[in-house]
């Protein structure tokens, strides 16, 4: 009998830490470039305690997650949420990227509709340091006057096609960063401003 | 592997886990007594309740209908890094998920299936074949005969 692949386990306590990584996430995009901590790291999963967290506590049977690499996570989500893969990236929830360098532009996801703004996609950005990036004002909604923040690892003109994204308003993405068990929030009404490196 | 072969696997798979569903906690907890494990569980996804809607089909092969949710009981686990184990049962027991769980993972073992599937499958799917001979016996002598007499016969 052919054996499927090996799958990880999900949450130890499903109900309290699906409670609390929903939190976590709310807290992050409410309150945008402040860090939140969350997640435990799973055994002989390729991916990190916060993106395990967050893409199993936020998918389920309706949503479809784009994958950027194929690998054992998206059998894992699948068995313990039962989340499809998204064929194209028009098509997903939810898109997990852990290769930000070549990620796709950010008008390749689902923007939503002026009717429903919240069918769009929201973006799950693995990247190698929250505090080494260049720096990058952020003003807005959830934020006293600015806050600075330092991403790193994110392609060439990507805050050029947040710029965009954030001119669609209410249509646009959301993009959650993390790192390792930390995160951070981006959602759409966030007006950027490069400080360093024009 | 050839077809014949993975069907073949897979379907005494099924066997096995429709005999260990129908079963009696007590009858599982003995048997996992008898095994004696010293490896601990790593549960991939703990036992949990949940529902699953019935269906049927009018008349058993018209249009399929909803007949009503049951609650079904779940898990799956490794046990001492062996294959996944899944247990489903009807009900709420979360117990016996777990021992259904236990014994798929130890029955999907090719060294230890032939000792389990003697000790333990074989004697309950035949009590339950028992079981449910005599509950059709018990229906069967519960049939009314309808005949009827057309005029000018006997």
């Amino acid at each position: 009998m052919s054996q499927p692949t090996h799958i990880s386990a999900g949450f130890t306590d499903p109900i309290h830490d699906a409670q609390a990584a929903f939190r976590q996430a709310l807290n992050a995009l409410a309150r945008p470039g402040r860090r939140v901590t969350l997640g435990a790291a799973v055994k002989g999963l390729p991916l990190g305690p916060a993106m395990a967290a967050l893409v199993l506590a936020l998918s389920d049977d309706d949503t479809a997650v784009w994958w950027q690499h194929d690998s054992t996570a998206s059998k894992w989500l699948r068995f313990h949420t039962g989340a499809a893969v998204a064929a194209t990236t028009s098509a997903a929830a939810f898109a997990v990227i852990l290769d930000a360098e070549s990620m796709p532009g950010l008008d390749q996801f689902a923007a939503g509709t002026a009717e429903s703004p919240e069918q769009s996609a929201t973006l799950l950005l693995e990247v190698s340091s929250l505090d080494d990036g260049p720096a990058v004002e952020w003003r807005g909604p959830g934020i006293k006057d600015t806050q600075t923040v330092r991403i790193a690892g994110l392609p060439d003109g990507f805050w050029t096609q947040w710029q965009i994204n954030h001119a669609l308003f209410p249509r646009g993405v959301d993009i959650v960063f993390t790192c390792a068990d930390a995160a951070l929030g981006l959602p759409r009404t966030t007006r950027v401003r490069r400080l360093e490196g024009l | 592997m050839t077809n014949t072969a993975t069907s073949e696997s897979a379907s005494q798979r099924k066997r096995w886990l429709a005999v260990l569903a129908r079963a009696n906690r007590s009858e599982l907890e003995n048997a996992l007594a008898r095994e004696s494990l010293v490896a601990p569980f790593e549960y991939v996804r703990a036992a949990e309740p949940g529902m699953v809607m019935l269906r049927g089909r009018i008349g058993g092969t018209g249009a399929a209908f909803n007949l009503g949710e049951a609650s079904v009981v779940r898990c799956a686990l490794r046990v001492g890094g062996s294959a996944l184990g899944i247990g489903y049962a009807l009900g709420r027991d979360k117990r016996k998920a777990e021992l259904i769980a236990v014994f798929d993972a130890l029955l999907q073992d090719e060294a230890r299936r032939e000792a389990i599937q003697r000790e333990l499958i074989e004697p309950l799917a035949w009590r339950q074949a028992a079981q449910r001979e005599a509950a059709v016996q018990a229906a069967a002598a519960s049939k009314v005969e309808f005949f009827t007499f057309v005029r000018g016969q006997a």
